[in-house]
């Protein structure tokens, strides 16, 4: 599914936490969404997800073309991963990763069955078979990680947003968990959008980048075009390139 | 005593290093008997003679003071004050602690002085704060009882008085428990398509319902127990607008001893049974707050375990 943003405007106590973002991204993309703390990344997809809303009436949010600016986060169907991972503490794995199945309308309910077919399923994709009866307290932050995937993944979203996905955790397991992110959306093809502040992982993991800063969009592309061509000097400083400014002759 | 003074120095000598903050022995111990004596002397000794006042005429005496008509009549009104009370309050408690905890307004800061307001005041005022409004000569009283309701004199102010005194338990308990817990389990349910109500019933109410129990526990004992407040909207018709504590109080001005004790081993009874559900209570929110708070910087204590990513 694709999503779109227009114009959002959005601003926290006066300063604007967003500036007049536009953004596409296409079905199936893979993009990250990078710039430095309070950039306003986390702002932006919170606001595609649902959780937190533009204030004006010019900014819009779509999926796949459809007006979803006004609708609350139950209803928009978006997988979200909270950085901290946010698991229900005080219910098993199994039960964490069954809750958006549970709470379902009773018409569109799976059975009892079905849900647990399907929860077991998801955590033998996320390689956490057997760990369906611990509580969230007693697993690494890896693993928290995974079922954080595993609950998001349940509701079969049309896109996945996740919020410093790998922020919290050691480089190891950072550099595996990467991997698998993008082994597994090459594998189903799911829009999603991830906001991180390290360029590495961007730069890996994504099929664009969107760098943002102070509240705006400062480029869009692909990891090369934007490594090659930075659009201003935001970019190639917060990706150490070199910049000189084209609209300042260098001084021979 | 001996024993306990020369033990408690080796403890607390092994717990922690001599240091700047190690007194002398001899300060310590001085200060622990002080606590021991004060212990005894005001909460066991009283307590104990309660219920020594209570049985000092023999059982059947004991036993008579619950038959009497006005005592059954003045449980009876206990209950159903504290039954009006306690629920009222919890959903009071917990609409307060929620919006307290979950919204930014204007005003808050003070609503959340103003909820302390009942345990301040002295209950006498919160009683006459009722008969002003609701009494014969009050704001509202004349248009009551025109209409034949009472209010003051009657189980109406009874429940009312008891709802002011035991207002701010609930909402206490559970407001520094919902605020170091936060929005984010919350917020994973709305991503994954609960609505509020399941929000509430599936995430927040599993989270809180100890520190719930707690305020519910403490609001239930307060209710029961509340004299100064009631004492002035009740007017104290014996065996019509008595509570228990006014009962007893009716007993003991009447010289029946005996009887007024054994009404007074029921609230203490009632106390010691707070006591323990309260104790256990108490000992799972703070569980619960506990994993509250670890929970953001648990990380870098997990990330310390080997790696189980295979």
């Amino acid at each position: 599914m694709s999503i779109e943003v227009r114009e959002i405007t959005k601003k926290f106590s006066r300063y604007p936490a967003l500036d007049n973002v536009s953004l596409k991204i296409e079905t199936g993309e893979l993009i990250a969404l990078l710039g430095p703390s309070g950039s306003g990344k986390t702002t932006l997809l919170r606001i595609i997800a649902g959780l937190e809303f533009p204030e004006d009436n010019k900014s819009r949010v779509l999926f796949e073309g459809t007006d979803v600016t006004q609708l609350t986060a139950y209803k928009r169907h978006a997988g979200f991963v909270f950085q901290h991972y946010a698991l229900f503490s005080h219910m098993s794995v199994f039960e964490n990763v069954a809750f958006g199945l549970r709470v379902q309308k009773r018409h569109l309910r799976p059975s009892k069955d079905a849900i647990r077919t399907r929860v077991l399923e998801l955590l033998d994709a996320v390689q956490l078979s057997g760990f369906e009866k611990r509580l969230p307290s007693q697993l690494s932050g890896g693993q928290r990680q995974r079922v954080a995937f595993a609950r998001a993944l349940a509701i079969e979203p049309q896109v996945l947003l996740l919020d410093e996905p790998f922020g919290a955790l050691d480089t190891k397991v950072r550099k595996e968990l990467r991997r698998w992110l993008r082994e597994f959306q090459d594998r189903i093809k799911l829009t999603t959008l991830f906001v991180t502040h390290d360029q590495d992982e961007a730069f890996e993991v994504s099929d664009r980048v969107v760098l943002i800063d102070k509240g705006k969009v400062q480029q869009i592309g692909t990891p090369d075009e934007v490594r090659k061509n930075p659009a201003n000097r935001f970019v190639a400083e917060f990706l150490d390139l070199p910049w000189s400014d084209p609209a300042v002759p260098a001084i021979a | 005593m001996a024993g306990a003074a020369s033990t408690f120095p080796t403890v607390a000598r092994v717990e922690r290093p001599a240091g700047a903050t190690a007194e002398p022995w001899l300060l310590r111990a001085t200060l622990i008997g002080i606590v021991f004596v004060f212990f005894v002397l005001f909460l066991f000794l009283p307590l104990l003679v309660v219920f020594k006042e209570a049985f000092a005429k023999g059982l059947p005496v004991f036993l008579a003071a619950f038959q009497d008509d006005a005592a059954r009549s003045a449980i009876k009104l206990t209950l159903l004050a504290a039954g009006i009370a306690v629920p009222l309050n919890t959903i009071f408690g917990i609409a307060a602690a929620w919006a307290l905890t979950r919204f930014d307004f204007p005003g808050r800061p003070i609503l959340i002085t103003l909820i302390d307001l009942p345990l301040w005041i002295s209950p006498v005022v919160g009683g006459l704060i009722y008969v002003l409004v609701f009494g014969a000569q009050g704001w509202f009283g004349p248009w009551f009882i025109d209409h034949g309701i009472r209010i003051i004199f009657a189980v109406p102010g009874i429940a009312l008085a008891t709802i002011f005194v035991t207002f701010p338990f609930v909402a206490r308990g559970l407001i520094p428990l919902m605020q170091a817990q936060g929005t984010k389990e919350e917020e994973a349910a709305l991503s994954l398509g609960a609505n509020g109500w399941q929000i509430f019933w599936r995430v927040t109410l599993p989270k809180i319902k100890w520190g719930l129990l707690y305020g519910i526990i403490l609001c239930n004992a307060r209710a029961m127990g509340e004299f100064g407040a009631v004492t002035v909207v009740s007017g104290g018709v014996r065996g019509r607008t008595n509570t228990i504590p006014l009962h007893i109080q009716t007993l003991y001005e009447e010289y029946q001893f005996a009887a007024a004790f054994a009404v007074a081993s029921l609230l203490c009874v009632l106390a010691l049974l707070t006591l323990v559900i309260k104790t256990y209570a108490e000992w799972r929110a703070e569980q619960q707050l506990a994993e509250a708070a670890r929970a953001p910087e648990s990380l870098s204590t997990l990330n310390s375990q080997p790696s189980t990513s295979r």
